[in-house]
């Protein structure tokens, strides 16, 4: 069974490297430029991702295993809230707490769950915590000051990672969506140190294993974006960005493929000030950090698959009415 | 579903794999902030966490080097799967294989914006004419009542030359991208040049050009041209991006 397994992983990686040599070879037929061409510009793409992303997410490797090695789940449990709506919406403002940006949210998440977080309060604090944390609080004030989209980003980001996370957390429970853990943590159970000194040099030690745990979704995530950016032209989609309900749809389908950092995407979305509605910039601020291309692979290693399915499409569909609304109700 | 297996026993091999890795990639972070190349992927601005990050990589590669040279006395080391590895190096293999090269004109994928991108900073507008680049341009243009509040002023730009069939045979577009933080943003924009004899410059050839605007047609749309006095090819900029 093992054997198959690997096989499987060989097999998929083997497909994915194909599917990646069509499709650029098709790019470079297309554009009528050299391969070598086409490949630099896909790899200035995919490094440019990668290197702007990675320092969040060794932070959020690191904010994880510290919390393996320090926090007990006993003294956690005690502090949190006890019903399932009052943990969703804690979940939305746990972003205070653990400053982490949507590449190191899912390994600190997925740390908190094993500590024993409730399902409702992990997930809301999945989805919202890449941007209810003072860093981007403070990118975001400095692109947009305090204004509208400030106040609507924090109101409409709150409002649909708890409805999710509220709602996921109700219909399920914690076996049913949760992949297995890997074996790794039974392992160091075993000998757990009790040095401060000890608890460090584990903390380090998860910390590089949760890299490479969580590194591999990130870099699928990176070259899928990058690919994604090669062969498709970004203006086709400005195109269509007109109108209360597409200028929404297509703006969260651009941060779905853009991949940007939570961190920077305020200033990305300047740039659309101008060309787009409202309503869709702030779709723009208020789902990108929650879905990506790079996170939703990211989820894939952590969730079961339906449950990634639910956690793209309600914040996409949730996110779609909260835009709409802004354009249509509120006449921005 | 039990524990998985491949974890409790992995290859020996691929635990010598994993510091490697890690110090590689601070190392090439290190290599990336010391020649410049940082430039080609990310805003020069966030070049500190490319810092960081190449920091927290040393430290995590140290930790997993001596827990692999410990592995045989007491402690257990870092164990990770195959796949993980693979994928994992894949930023590595790419970064040493493939020449270190800004976006340019093969990146452009559909038109060039004429519009400028990004709230416009005081700054900008205050700046000596002279020294405004294509996207400070851009600004001034956008926020003009009429194209021709330009005509006779001088400017001087650098970018790359972008060419499209329907240009006229005098014409082309001196262009840059922009970039708000890494290439995944990046945007090309460019202003148009007329220059007699515009053919002979090729495309995504760096040119350094000063002259005069003058409102003209271009595209079906009257909007401020830049009438080269002089046209001189320069070598790539060290930061071949507009930050906006």
């Amino acid at each position: 069974m093992y054997r198959t397994l690997h096989l499987n992983k060989a097999l998929a990686l083997a497909i994915a490297a194909a599917c990646f040599l069509a499709a650029t070879v098709y790019e470079a037929a297309r554009a009528d430029l050299a391969y070598e061409l086409v490949l630099s510009v896909f790899a200035t793409r995919f490094l440019g991702i990668f290197v702007e992303a990675v320092p969040f997410l060794l932070l959020g490797s690191l904010t994880s295993g510290f919390i393996e090695a320090y926090l007990r789940s006993e003294e956690m449990l005690r502090w949190l809230p006890r019903s399932r709506l009052g943990g969703a919406l804690g979940g939305a403002f746990l972003g205070l707490v653990f400053p982490v940006c949507e590449c190191g949210v899912v390994p600190v998440a997925r740390r908190l769950f094993r500590k024993g977080m409730p399902l409702s309060m992990g997930l809301t604090f999945l989805l919202s915590a890449p941007f209810m944390n003072p860093i981007v609080f403070a990118s975001t004030y400095i692109a947009f000051g305090f204004g509208t989209i400030f106040v609507a980003r924090v109101f409409i980001t709150v409002l649909v990672a708890a409805a999710v996370g509220w709602l996921i957390g109700s219909l399920s429970n914690p076996e049913t969506v949760l992949k297995p853990m890997p074996a790794q943590e039974h392992r160091h159970e075993h000998h757990k140190p009790v040095s401060f000194r000890g608890k460090g040099l584990r903390a380090l030690q998860i910390a590089a294993e949760e890299f490479f745990e969580m590194g591999r979704f990130l870099i699928m995530g990176a070259a899928i974006a990058a690919l994604m950016q090669t062969i498709i032209a970004q203006d086709s989609l400005l195109e269509l960005g007109t109108g209360s309900v597409l200028s929404v749809l297509f703006m969260q389908i651009l941060a779905f493929i853009l991949s940007v950092c939570s961190t920077v995407d305020s200033f990305l979305a300047l740039a659309f000030v101008n060309t787009f509605t409202t309503g869709a910039i702030v779709s723009f601020l208020s789902f990108g950090p929650m879905v990506d291309i790079k996170s939703t692979m990211m989820f894939a290693g952590v969730f079961r698959r339906r449950i990634v399915l639910y956690l793209v499409l309600l914040p996409f569909a949730f996110n779609l009415v909260a835009g709409v609304f802004i354009n249509l109700a509120l006449g921005y | 579903m039990k524990d998985r297996p491949r974890k409790a026993a992995p290859a020996p091999r691929s635990t010598w794999l994993a510091p490697l890795i890690l110090l590689g990639m601070g190392g090439y972070l290190c290599l990336l902030l010391l020649t410049g190349n940082i430039n080609h992927y990310i805003n020069e601005r966030f070049a500190w966490l490319a810092a960081l990050a190449a920091l927290l990589f040393a430290v995590l590669g140290l930790v997993a080097l001596r827990s692999r040279l410990q592995a045989a006395a007491h402690s257990e080391p870092i164990q990770t799967s195959w796949d993980s590895l693979l994928i994992c190096s894949l930023p590595l293999l790419l970064g040493i294989f493939i020449p270190s090269r800004a976006l340019g004109i093969e990146a452009i994928n559909g038109g060039i914006s004429l519009s400028p991108v990004g709230v416009s900073s005081a700054a900008s507008f205050t700046r000596d004419p002279l020294d405004r680049n294509i996207l400070d341009w851009l600004r001034e243009f956008d926020r003009a009542l009429s194209p021709a509040a330009f005509d006779g002023t001088a400017a001087d730009v650098v970018g790359f030359v972008y060419r499209e069939p329907s240009y006229p045979e005098d014409t082309f577009m001196l262009s840059r991208f922009t970039m708000s933080c890494c290439v995944a943003d990046a945007f090309p924009v460019g202003m148009p040049v007329q220059v007699a004899g515009a053919g002979s410059y090729a495309a995504g050839e760096w040119l350094r050009v000063g002259g005069g605007l003058q409102a003209r047609d271009f595209d079906g749309q009257r909007m401020p041209v830049l009438v080269a006095d002089t046209v001189e090819p320069v070598p790539q900029p060290a930061q071949p991006y507009l930050y906006p």
